[in-house]
């Protein structure tokens, strides 16, 4: 995902990898953060999506969506300053957010809530890389094909939810 | 008495149908839907309903509305029976367990999606009726309590309720179905307001008052244009349902439910 091209209200159907993550992950990497120490693994280059996958079955991942990202605003600028390229989730951000891609120059996606059963098809693999004790709110690495996505926020903080208001 | 086990497989199939099938009104909603991501929504309510996925990853909190007549008589109480429906359910299928025990310290998840919530109110006869809500977080986060002044006029109360769905509607996964709790103490309004969502879309409220009440407010937060997923496309809200109770002299507490596109819920009755 070149993120220098996304433009605000663009549709995309992504393929590659993503990493998921929520909001007990991201507390746990802000202590660390905030003690000095190291992270589990590795931010810089990575695409996050704010997301806590359901139980998979034997043919099927796990039904998959997008949680509200506006409860992740307040850990955005720590993502960013670990090289995170991208977010995806659901719903309109903060005035903070916005700024914060401009800023930095990344990007704010949607994915569509209420199509998880559609999306889980989507991934072709997925593993845990950190905090399995969280359970659903672990974070994951997956790997997508034809993942349906529309730019919520560009580079130059152009903001679909504030152009649509008028 | 009613038999246990009669309950326990009634409400396990009425959790799973709602997880996995889109209702009449939701499927009307995808017909009339030509914006962002149509095509992906229609897909998923094929691929949930034939692979028992879950529509949606959030597959909830459940609260159970339990109307329990005097001379209905059980095996054990009304909330384990519901509990051990809800962990059969969530233990045997592909859904989330979203419940965490401790709020603020520990956070640990139980692991089998319990305890459900539970409301009872009493009536009089022998009939049992049971109603739930598999109530999604994103669109929990936008409840609203509202303790306005007694004086307050309908025009100050609609834009009260109108102006809270401009801020945050659009991350409650829209359309919404929108639940009104009118009176009462400040939790029994709130109580009130989720009730309201169990309700059948197409059932105004009895007072033909709060009838109109009801069409006025869901013409003005359609009006607001937020549409699905907040991105100006397809209608804001199917319905707006208002539930009422006597309240103090000095207090009208208003209060807000919503609940997100699926809108998934169930009505079960039973006789003893």
């Amino acid at each position: 995902m070149k993120i220098d091209d996304l433009l605000c209200g663009q549709e995309l159907s992504f393929t590659g990898k993503i990493l998921v993550m929520r909001d007990a992950a991201q507390m746990r990497l802000r202590e660390l953060q905030e003690q000095d120490r190291p992270l589990p693994f590795k931010l810089e280059g990575t695409v996050v999506f704010y997301a806590g996958p359901a139980k998979p079955t034997k043919e099927s991942f796990g039904a998959i969506g997008p949680t509200t990202s506006i409860r992740m605003d307040c850990f955005l600028e720590m993502l960013f300053q670990q090289g995170v390229q991208a977010t995806i989730g659901k719903g309109k951000r903060s005035d903070l957010a916005t700024s914060l891609c401009r800023r930095y120059g990344r990007a704010y996606l949607l994915a569509p809530s209420g199509a998880a059963a559609s999306l889980s098809k989507r991934i072709k693999s997925l593993r845990v890389i950190a905090y399995e004790d969280l359970g659903t709110e672990a974070v994951y690495e997956i790997e997508v094909e034809d993942f349906p996505l529309i730019v919520a926020t560009d580079k130059n903080g152009l903001d679909i939810f504030s152009l649509n208001r008028g | 008495m009613i038999d246990e086990n009669s309950i326990l497989n009634r409400i396990e199939e009425a959790l799973v149908k709602a997880n996995t099938t889109l209702d009449d009104r939701t499927l009307a909603f995808l017909d009339d839907y030509n914006g962002p991501f149509s095509a992906i929504l229609r897909e998923n309510a094929v691929i949930s309903e034939e692979s028992g996925l879950p529509l949606c990853q959030d597959t909830g909190f459940i609260e159970f509305f339990v109307f329990m007549g005097h001379e209905v008589v059980l095996q054990r109480p009304i909330s384990e029976i519901l509990d051990n429906a809800v962990r059969n359910v969530y233990s045997n299928n592909p859904y989330r367990y979203s419940v965490v025990k401790d709020p603020l310290q520990h956070r640990e998840n139980t692991g089998d999606n319990t305890p459900s919530v539970l409301h009872t109110f009493s009536q009089t006869g022998r009939r049992l009726e049971i109603r739930f809500l598999v109530k999604g977080g994103g669109s929990e986060n936008l409840s609203r309590l509202f303790m306005l002044n007694p004086t307050t006029t309908q025009k100050e109360l609609v834009d009260t309720i109108v102006h809270s769905v401009l801020e945050n509607g659009a991350r409650g996964c829209p359309p919404l179905k929108i639940g009104i709790g009118i009176g009462g103490s400040s939790e029994i309004s709130m109580i009130l307001s989720k009730l309201a969502l169990t309700r059948e879309i197409d059932v105004a409220n009895p007072d033909p008052y709060y009838a109109m009440l009801e069409e006025r407010l869901l013409c003005e937060i359609n009006s607001l244009g937020i549409g699905y997923q907040g991105l100006g496309k397809g209608i804001t809200a199917y319905s707006v349902s208002i539930e009422t109770a006597p309240t103090h002299i000095a207090t009208l507490p208003v209060s807000l439910a919503v609940d997100c596109y699926l809108s998934r819920r169930g009505v079960l009755v039973f006789e003893d």
